[in-house]
């Protein structure tokens, strides 16, 4: 299969060490930015199935080699599949990522993510469902799929939906990036630790022998500490993002922001957000905003049920074909000017919108099965 | 007592740890490690359907928009968040007093407006408008009654009377400040006097042609206007109800507006103004009562679309009779009572989905002696308390989003069917609903008499729709007549009946066969078939009672007086009836498959349940006794079944959980010590 074929496999993509009672699991593709292949997502996902039910093990730590904490799915692969005709090969990749998601959502066990440098759109869905998210001044994150056809996902309707007001449909629509100190603020990052400290950070976690959060969290308290949220940050803005992010549709939202834009010209996030907005695929920017709203109103499992839905609609393409038109334009032949189809916001009716989240229409095809989870603690599901 | 402590301790720790025999020796003492669990339902329930799609069918419109008010609230402080244990849950303070809980509505009203919630509630015209209008009232009636309803009154009382009985003078004038709350509107109908007989309403207005003015005025006490939702406090204009006196003649009632609080909020001149006081519930309302001391209004004030007056004072009204002119006027408003009736099945939602939710993670006793405390609602006796009801609920849903349908698409000839149904509804509904919420409450027990797990206080919010809108029993009294009515139009006309779902009186009389096994009771076309046998006889009866009065003299109206326990039988025959058929067509509606064989299991339950409840089976023959007691034996049987898809069909009522209460989630730690405030 595709995703495969995409890297050598003779190569070590997780790579896996053990310290007492601590896993280190490392992202290990770093020229591909640690991006998740097939191979990645299934060997992350078997690795924490067993570490669960291992006794031995009572904290899992994820980080990335090199630069990048983890840039995202490798979607690149997952277009191939399509270009050949093959949706539902692409739809078994999320698939799999999804229930990686999941699993990590509901851990028994606690998960630390050092997320020293890019967290982008499946790199936030291999660490933001896990207990604690440690951020740098190297942190970058975003969720930058409308701009390439697609929706946040990996969850991303869950976490994004729980951040404070309307900050997750900003974060979401606009794929805006936030630095270390707006990830804590915002609270997509549980700790800050400088860079510098990681060293020690991470020595001191090896010789954890319990897997309570309070302990653990106490330790990485030890080496954290309270960033600067630079001046500019929208986060500062928050009463001009609910303002603007709470309209009901999308256009609204857009016309918001333009209104605050003419009142404001010393606030440059708006324009950007404007900006992003409108290079954003129409649908993808519908389908996201609806996805958000409704997740914010259910549990994650739902909400990895309802976006696994959405995907395989748009890699199905029959209402919009976005998805492999992003990924041709930012990816293969990056000439960054993707033909959005429907072309316009107007163009586009609820009824379309709809569709994404209902059954797909086709024999083969079934709900994402979410595995059985028991025996749970108490706080295993509600993080953000 | 030792020994009973050890053995209690040794019954929570085996059903903790889920241990079988060998059975470990007795800790003589309570320790922390092992007591009581709590367990998220949603794990160790699988689904085999997806709510969502579900909640596609029940809350059948504007999803997407519903999600977007469910979480306007959620992500504002005004709707007073409150954290327990890991979740957050949304609900107003009641420990307020009654003038806090009213400013506090009157804010989550503001915010509301801000955030463009109300746009075209009033402005905006066709289905499309008008079904998005009821998505959004249910969503907030969901969070609060008081915020609903104060709302409803402005827009649906108020707004909907100048809509209805006004003009294009008065729609020019007022629906664009009413929908942008420019003006906050009141609606004075009742009197102190007179609720239900509007027509014997005691205010008085007369017109004075020398100045172009009505005078309007409270003759004597009993015609204080009476409970009166934003008189108490933010209400700038009302409209009045009073009889119109021309020339020493009266006219009928009529609907005039009168401002009675200036842009300040000071009360106007010749307006007397009283509180209701503290209530039951409902105290985020401001309910309030309104004398008139010969107030005087421009002639324009007058709603004319019925009746009007000239500058010179002269009665001009295309209607002559005075019945039917009253008629015209009043069949508008039945917007209100389809709100109420809606109103009522999220109300019955949002406390099955808590009480069930509990009782799928609360245990109580063991059936064995060191055995695992079984779950509530593994009881049968329990699953025979809700899951009727929750079945009841899920055919009501069908139903009034039918009513919304019909409503919606309403044409003048449509009104007599709009007036009958929603009369019918919303008196069955809400009686359904107060049921339900006192089932919920004993089945969560003590955690039910908690404000904070909303189902005990909900009674007492929700008690007053049997009463506002119209007194349900009148409602229902209403339904027979009209029924009685088309009962006599088909025969004396000798034709067929046509319309409100009468057509089945045409075929010949349903034969209900002598063995009634399983999959005949199942079975949709008998469920049908009772329903229409038992509401066919109750017509005939009742018809035949009526005439067999007057031939002994009795005037009409009192041998119906008379004939009441027929006229109740029947308005709920024909009620459950119309029920039943729109579960039915709801159902057709779904391809085969996991979601179609649980509606199946609910129709069956909610035909079925009826069939149990209601005497009037076995009073009049319809069922034999052997009938009945297979009829019972079903119902248990059909609890068994549904059991397993209790959490998926309170899951697909689409009710986010910050909007039910802690008992429907991990009441344990929501009451540890450590969540409270030191």
């Amino acid at each position: 299969m595709a995703p495969l074929n995409s890297t050598k496999p003779e190569e070590d993509q997780v790579l896996v060490e053990e310290k007492s009672y601590a896993k280190i699991l490392t992202l290990n593709r770093p020229r591909q930015l640690n991006a998740l292949s097939f191979q990645m997502i299934s060997q992350l996902l078997e690795l924490f199935v067993a570490y669960e039910e291992d006794s031995n093990v009572k904290l899992v730590i994820v980080k990335g080699k090199g630069r990048a904490f983890c840039a995202g799915g490798d979607v690149a692969a997952v277009v191939r599949d399509i270009n050949e005709g093959n949706w539902s090969l692409g739809a078994h990749f999320f698939c799999k990522e999804y229930i990686l998601n999941y699993i990590m959502a509901t851990y028994r066990k606690t998960q630390v993510s050092i997320l020293n440098g890019i967290v982008m759109g499946g790199g936030a869905g291999a660490s933001i469902h896990g207990r604690f998210r440690v951020a740098t001044e190297n942190s970058v994150f975003a969720m930058p799929e409308t701009a390439l056809g697609l929706f946040p996902d990996v969850g991303a309707s869950y976490f994004l939906s729980r951040l404070p007001g309307f900050f997750g449909e900003y974060a979401g629509l606009t794929g805006t990036r936030l630095d270390g100190a707006e990830m804590l603020a915002c609270g997509l990052a549980t700790h800050f630790v400088p860079s510098p400290r990681l060293s020690l950070l991470e020595e001191a976690l090896h010789k954890i022998d319990s897997s309570d959060p309070a302990i653990i969290s106490a330790i990485i308290d030890k080496y954290s500490q309270k960033p600067y949220l630079k001046e500019q940050s929208a986060y500062h803005r928050l009463d001009v993002i609910d303002r603007c992010f709470s309209r009901r549709t999308v256009e609204e939202i857009l016309s918001a922001l333009e209104r605050e834009a003419l009142n404001n010209t010393k606030d440059d996030w708006i324009s950007a957000a404007i900006q992003s907005l409108k290079q954003a695929s129409p649908m993808s920017l519908k389908i996201s905003l609806r996805a958000i709203r409704q997740g914010r109103l259910q549990g994650v499992g739902q909400c990895l049920v309802s976006e696994y839905r959405m995907v395989c609609h748009v890699l199905r393409g029959k209402v919009s074909k976005d998805f492999m038109e992003g990924c041709r334009a930012l990816l293969l032949d990056k000439d960054k000017n993707p033909k959005w189809e429907p072309s316009k916001l107007e163009l586009i009716s609820d009824d379309m919108v709809n569709s994404y989240f209902s059954m797909v229409d086709d024999k083969e095809w079934v709900d994402l099965k979410l595995p059985a989870r028991s025996k749970l603690a108490i706080y295993a599901i509600a993080k953000l | 007592m030792e020994d009973q402590v050890a053995r209690r301790a040794q019954v929570l720790r085996n059903h903790l740890l889920h241990l079988a025999a060998p059975i470990p020796p007795a800790p003589t003492t309570l320790s922390p490690n092992h007591c009581v669990g709590y367990s998220p339902p949603d794990l160790n329930e699988p689904f085999s359907f997806n709510p969502t799609d579900m909640r596609g069918l029940l809350d059948s419109h504007h999803l997407a928009d519903r999600d977007w008010l469910f979480g306007l609230m959620t992500q504002s402080r005004l709707f007073n968040p409150l954290q327990r244990g890991a979740k957050v849950f949304v609900s107003p303070d009641y420990n307020q007093s009654m003038e806090q809980q009213r400013e506090a509505t009157m804010r989550r009203i503001e915010y509301l407006q801000d955030k463009g919630v109300y746009q075209g509630w009033l402005t905006g015209t066709g289905p499309e408008a008008e079904l998005r209008r009821f998505a959004f009232y249910e969503v907030i009636g969901i969070y609060d009654h008081s915020l609903a309803v104060k709302l409803g009154v402005h827009f649906f009382l108020w707004g909907g009377a100048i809509q209805f009985f006004g003009t294009k003078r008065h729609h020019d004038k007022w629906l664009t400040d009413t929908e942008n709350y420019v003006i906050k509107g009141c609606f004075a109908m009742s009197e102190l006097g007179h609720g239900s007989n509007v027509r014997g309403i005691e205010t008085v207005t007369t017109y004075d042609s020398n100045t172009g003015e009505f005078v309007i005025n409270t003759p004597c006490e009993s015609a204080q206007k009476y409970w009166i939702g934003g008189a108490a406090k933010h209400a700038t204009h009302t409209i009045v109800f009073s009889q119109l006196n021309i020339n020493g003649k009266n006219q009928g009632v009529h609907a005039f507006i009168a401002q009675i609080r200036d842009a300040d909020g000071s009360v106007c001149p010749n307006i007397r103004i009283a509180d209701c006081g503290h209530k039951i519930g409902l105290n985020g309302v401001d309910n309030g009562r309104i004398w008139f001391d010969n107030v005087r209004i421009p002639r324009e004030n007058l709603l004319n679309s019925v009746a009007d007056v000239s500058p010179d004072g002269k009665y001009l009204s295309a209607i002559e009779n005075a019945d039917q002119r009253f008629a015209a006027f009043l069949a508008p408003l039945t917007s209100g009572r389809v709100n109420i009736a809606l109103a009522a099945i999220y109300s019955s939602k949002i406390s099955l989905a808590i009480a069930i939710r509990y009782s799928l993670t609360r245990r109580a006793f063991s059936v064995t002696p060191n055995g695992p405390e079984v779950l509530l609602l593994d009881y049968p006796s329990h699953q025979r308390r809700l899951l009727p009801l929750l079945a009841k609920t899920y055919a009501m849903s069908f139903a009034g989003n039918d009513l919304k349908k019909i409503y919606v698409k309403r044409t003048p000839e449509f009104n007599k069917i709009v007036h009958v149904i929603s009369s019918a509804y919303k008196a069955t509904f809400t009686w359904h609903n107060m049921r339900t919420l006192q089932e919920c409450r004993e089945a969560c027990g003590g955690q039910g008499l908690k404000t904070e797990n909303r189902v005990g206080h909900m009674k007492s919010e929700y008690d007053v729709q049997s009463t506002f809108e119209g007194d349900n029993n009148v409602l229902m009294q209403q339904v027979s007549k009209a029924l009685l009515a088309e009962y006599i139009a088909a025969k004396t006309r000798n034709k067929p009946f046509k319309g409100m779902g009468l057509e089945h009186m045409n075929n010949p009389c349903p034969v209900i066969s002598s063995q009634l096994t399983s999959s005949t009771l199942r079975c949709s076309k008998f469920q049908n078939d009772a329903l229409c046998l038992r509401e066919r006889d109750l017509l005939n009866r009742f018809a035949a009672e009526i005439s067999q009065y007057q031939a002994q003299g009795e005037s009409k109206e009192y041998a119906f007086i008379l004939s009441y326990q027929l006229a109740e039988d029947l308005g709920r025959a024909f009620t459950e009836r119309a029920i039943l058929q729109t579960f039915i067509e709801a159902e057709a509606t779904v391809p085969a498959g996991s979601l179609k064989d649980i509606l199946s299991l609910l129709r069956s339950m909610y035909a079925l349940i009826c069939l149990e409840e209601d005497a009037a089976f076995l009073r009049y023959g319809y069922l034999s006794t052997d009938h009945a007691a297979a009829v019972r034996k079903e119902v248990t049987k059909l609890c068994s079944e549904v059991r397993p898809h209790a959490l998926a069909v309170v899951s697909s009522f689409g009710i986010p959980g910050a909007f039910l209460s802690p008992i429907a989630f991990n009441w344990i730690d929501a009451n540890a010590w450590s969540s409270v405030l030191h």
